[in-house]
């Protein structure tokens, strides 16, 4: 290394510029020179009703642990969509407990909730991401973050396949999730997002991201569900999900000062414990995870810059810059090679077994579209024939 | 020279400095000792007092005054060193008057915690969330500014507030609720939930917020666990005064019971004893530096006392039939109520001890019966009618003991009553169907009702609103009135996720002009000093809120379309089955093939239909000989009614 001439690192210097570059294309380049200096957290949980006790639980477990690593209440916008503390079922009122144990009431006295209620909708939540608010909407329930924050969404309620149930009424796909996440990207409304989602199939939610700096942690696979972790029979219902619990057992070791990566929580998953795989999206991700301590986006940090003049903003100098691009040009190529990941490999052959059936659909969708109703008619005679065709001989 | 000016000036100007010191300290002195009331009188106050009372059905009104004021604020600019700094920036920027807001979980019982004391009509709140503001903006601009200060509000307490801004869900009443306002606006959400995140930001408005002074009472898992909580902010800004901001919290605790050996053995079960420290949990933790005055007043209400003095015990601390533990600092008595009669006795208590936690507590020794005074009619309303198109209305004024007394002292006299009533637009009332009935008999309306003013719901647009004044002879033992509604239709999208359980309807306010709540005490210029007693003493009207009811509306059901595509369905491959009958049965050939059974030559189709007919045939033994066509068809049906349920879906 060190023998290596200086055209040499040029060239690679420019290269690696160029890399980093190919995927810049869509965002400003400012972001980059803005360094991380804020945090926010929006936690929402989007079930209603009483036997989803877990979900609210499972939100201010989350809400709590934030707040202990230093997130100050005025950046966590805190969703709940009933209210379980002060419903008439619970036995203990004003308190909301996450384990069988009662040791800990998350509920507390200092609980701040932004959006309540009826005002957990899909709308709401695509406005707090996007920001775009009545104007007569209060500071508190905006999310008013910029180029310099790390931004931790978690999600938790009943989904599926590429969406997430919002009270039972209403769904978020995933392209509705992209889409605020672009948005968001486009406005320069975050540095890098951390999307953690506790649902059934919660990794389909994640299909449609494009926007880098996302990283994306689902509780299970397609097609796998996510479960309960246990029942609380004073209470009378589960109190808590697996991922969730086994997420806040891995952050009950820790404090604010700890320098634990975002690897080391990813690797604490299970399979066995959590009943369901655990789904990591990385590769819109930058930094290597190893390196990343979970506090960058759990915690807060209030770093303060220097700067020589007063009132310049947070722009660098530029040969600080140039060295941040430096670094981030080596986690990419890091990252370029030893990334093609298994699970990214085995979500596109799966793809691919459904993809002639779905072509076919299409292209019937597509010429029933502009024919007359006769062709549809001998379209129907055609399945039909062909049905009867099989099932009689399945009956022979 | 310049030596000797030195030494000569030196001890000159140490007199000289002294002599400016001196006033300095004096008038420190002045203002620490003597004069503190001066110079606090111009400045922010803050007081804190909590009133006990004891319920007849074994439970503990707690009722939580707090008061601080904030001068008009030209000499202090936007600084304040008690007034909460959130709450007189509302005050400026939406110009309010009055406002008063409050969350409430559960219902008052008029009926046994009292209907014409000042704690329940002023304190006793209707369900969930109500607020109304007086602003001092011409009449274009409220609406707007109406819209901002829900938004405000919900913010500041964490409360969907900001659903009161639509125009159906707030109104500005004309006379009903308050005299001759138009620039009034009044909203409520009866089924907005109540718990700690509304009680936090309100006790952050208390310059010790929960840490010291009365407030550490507040143990939230107590509090929620009670009867009836009601949680209000009471906001009052004038030119003169200022702003003056009340923040009350009424709870209704049940003490535990603690078994007391010595009287299990009664029949007349004994109430429960408490003690504040038992109740809360708690203990008051400290002093609020800043408060001028931490007080708690216990009160013997008037019943009580007749109760007490019938059975011949007289009214002190301790008695035969309960102990009051501390000794009280003062005792007073309310002054007049009638002439001959007893009066309530309220005891107070000052939290002076920075070490020595204020636990006021009362023991009871016998069983002791009392009731509570009532207000001269019991209100209630419920609905009448059954199924999702039509019902009605009705509330009903129930004639009680305390319309009695005032009967007997006086005779020929009528009784005025108010009513104003809220009802969202989808339940479409028909004013014009209003009956009045008068002891179970029909009245003409024009007979009772005095004065009346209504304003019809518009779809998605308006509330419906009626203000009704009734006047009727004090004689009268119940009054009805009956109105009929439609139930409307709501868009998809505007069903909230829990449609099933039904819609709110808001509680209806009664009011009773001719009654008034104000209490007076001997000790004048001591209870002065006192915000809650002073308040005690306003000449408040009796109120009382209805119930809020609950209508269930039609819903959205999504069985019902997939009955209609099931049925659709169904028709259909009725219609392609017969027609491929039609067109691909042969029945020449078919009977051709049937006889000459062993030819070689066999198609593929009708072979593997002959073989599942015979296979039917085989299984149904007794059909007749049709049985393989019938078969057939059969078959048909299904396969086509398979074949358009799968596009169908596949779609």
């Amino acid at each position: 290394m060190a023998t290596r001439d200086p055209v040499m690192t040029h060239w690679s210097r420019v290269l690696l510029l160029f890399l980093v570059s190919v995927p810049l294309t869509s965002s400003s380049p400012s972001s980059w020179a803005t360094m991380h200096n804020n945090n926010w957290a929006v936690l929402v949980c989007t079930s209603r009703f009483w036997f989803n006790y877990r979900h609210m639980a499972n939100t201010l477990s989350l809400y709590r642990t934030v707040k202990r690593l230093g997130i100050p209440d005025e950046r966590i916008i805190l969703m709940l969509a009933d209210d379980m503390a002060c419903n008439a079922r619970n036995n203990y009122p004003a308190q909301v407990f996450n384990n069988e144990n009662h040791q800990l009431n998350l509920y507390g006295d200092n609980v701040e909730v932004d959006y309540r209620g009826y005002e957990v909708t899909v709308e709401n939540f695509l406005r707090v991401l996007t920001g775009r608010h009545d104007p007569a909407v209060p500071r508190s329930k905006r999310l008013l973050s910029d180029e310099g924050s790390h931004i931790l969404l978690y999600m938790t309620g009943h989904g599926g396949d590429e969406f997430l149930k919002f009270q039972d009424s209403e769904e978020l796909q995933s392209h509705d999730l992209a889409d605020a996440v672009r948005q968001m990207k486009e406005k320069s409304r975050f540095k890098e997002l951390l999307i953690m989602v506790d649902t059934c199939q919660a990794a389909t939610l994640f299909s449609q991201l494009q926007s880098p700096g996302v990283l994306a942690i689902g509780s299970s696979m397609k097609s796998e569900n996510s479960y309960s972790h246990h029942l609380d029979s004073d209470i009378g219902v589960s109190v808590v999900d697996r991922f969730t619990f086994y997420t806040l057992a891995f952050f009950e070791k820790l404090n604010m000062y700890s320098n634990a990566s975002l690897r080391s929580l990813f690797n604490s998953y299970n399979p066995s414990l959590l009943m369901s795989t655990a789904y990591y999206r990385m590769d819109l991700y930058q930094r290597p995870l190893s390196e990343v301590p979970v506090t960058s986006f759990f915690g807060s940090v209030m770093k303060t810059v220097h700067t020589d003049a007063a009132y310049t903003g947070v722009s660098m100098p530029s040969e600080m810059e140039g060295s941040l691009f430096i670094e981030d040009g080596e986690h990419h190529r890091i990252m370029l090679e030893n990334e093609p990941n298994q699970e990214n490999l085995g979500n596109e052959e799966a793809k691919e077994v459904h993809c002639p059936y779905h072509a076919w659909l299409k292209t019937l969708e597509g010429r029933l579209d502009d024919t007359v109703a006769d062709i549809l008619l001998q379209y129907g005679f055609a399945t039909m024939i062909l049905l009867l065709a099989i099932s009689s001989w399945l009956s022979s | 020279m310049a030596v000797l000016r030195h030494s000569a000036a030196f001890p000159f100007l140490l007199l000289l400095a002294l002599l400016i010191c001196i006033p300095a300290l004096a008038s420190g002195v002045w203002l620490n000792d003597g004069g503190g009331g001066v110079e606090e009188e111009e400045g922010e106050q803050f007081s804190e007092e909590l009133f006990l009372k004891p319920l007849p059905d074994r439970k503990v009104l707690a009722h939580f005054h707090f008061q601080s004021t904030a001068p008009p604020s030209a000499a202090n600019g936007r600084h304040h060193h008690l007034f909460p700094k959130a709450i007189a920036q509302l005050v400026q920027k939406f110009r309010i008057k009055e406002l008063e807001l409050s969350f409430t979980q559960g219902r008052w019982n008029y009926e046994n915690w009292g209907g014409s004391d000042p704690i329940s009509s002023t304190n006793a709140k209707p369900p969930g969330v109500e607020l109304w503001a007086l602003f001092d903006l011409p009449v274009m601009e409220i609406d707007a500014t109406w819209k901002d200060l829900t938004h405000a509000l919900s913010g500041l307490f964490c409360a969907s507030i900001n659903f009161l801004e639509s125009s159906t869900s707030y109104f500005a009443p004309s006379w009903a609720f308050r005299s001759n306002v138009s620039n009034l606006r009044y909203g409520a959400l009866p089924r907005e939930a109540v718990c700690t995140e509304n009680l936090t930001p309100w006790l952050k408005l208390l310059p010790c917020r929960d840490k010291a002074g009365l407030a550490s009472l507040l143990d939230r898992p107590s509090i929620y666990k009670g009867y009836y909580h009601s949680q209000r902010l009471q906001l009052t800004s004038t030119k003169s005064i200022g702003i003056v901001l009340k923040q009350t919290l009424t709870v209704v605790l049940k003490p535990d019971v603690q078994r007391n050996s010595a009287h299990s053995s009664l029949d007349k079960p004994i109430q429960p004893s408490w003690s504040v420290s038992s109740m809360f949990k708690k203990n008051v933790t400290g002093l609020c530096v800043p408060a001028k005055t931490s007080r708690i007043f216990f009160e013997l209400e008037t019943n009580m006392v007749v109760e007490l003095e019938k059975l011949g015990y007289g009214v002190s601390l301790s008695n035969s039939i309960f102990d009051l533990s501390p000794n009280p600092v003062r005792v007073f008595k309310e002054s007049n109520p009638l002439p001959g009669r007893s009066n309530s006795i309220i005891y107070e208590y000052i939290n002076y001890s920075e070490h020595e936690p204020l636990d006021l507590g009362m023991k009871w020794k016998l069983p002791f019966i009392w009731s509570c005074s009532q207000a001269p009619f019991h209100v209630s309303r419920f609905l009448m009618g059954s199924g999702n198109e039509r019902g009605s209305i009705a509330i009903s004024l129930q004639s009680t003991e305390s319309n009695k007394e005032f009967l007997a002292k006086s005779h020929g006299c009528n009784v005025q009553v108010l009513i104003f009533q809220v009802v969202p637009w989808y339940v479409k009332v028909y004013y014009h169907t209003l009956q009045v009935f008068i002891d179970g008999k029909p009245q003409s309306v024009s007979d009772v009702i005095e004065k009346i003013q209504v304003s019809p719901s518009e779809d998605k647009l308006f509330p419906g609103t009626l203000e009704l004044m009734l006047r009727y002879p004090c004689s009268v033992q119940s009054v009805a009135l009956t109105l009929d509604f439609d139930k409307g239709f709501l868009h998809i999208d505007e069903y909230p996720p829990d449609a099933n359980q039904g819609f709110d309807i808001p509680s209806a306010l009664v009011t009773f002009p001719n009654f008034h709540s104000s209490r007076s005490y001997v000790e004048d210029n001591f209870s002065l000093n006192s915000p809650l007693l002073l308040k005690f003493q306003e000449k408040n009207v009796v109120r009382s809120y209805t119930e809020a009811l609950l209508v269930p509306l039609t819903t959205p059901d999504f069985s019902m379309p997939y009955n209609v595509i099931t049925f659709t369905c169904t028709v259909l491959a009725l219609f392609f089955g017969s027609l491929l009958n039609v067109l691909r049965r042969r029945v020449g050939e078919e009977e051709r093939l049937l006889n000459s059974k062993d030819t070689t030559r066999i198609r593929l189709i009708p072979l593997l239909l002959s073989k599942f007919s015979s296979k039917l045939k085989g299984r149904t033994d007794g059909t007749p000989k049709s049985s393989s066509l019938l078969g057939s068809k059969f078959l048909l049906i299904l396969v086509a009614v398979l074949a358009v349920l799968w596009h169908y879906i596949s779609n």
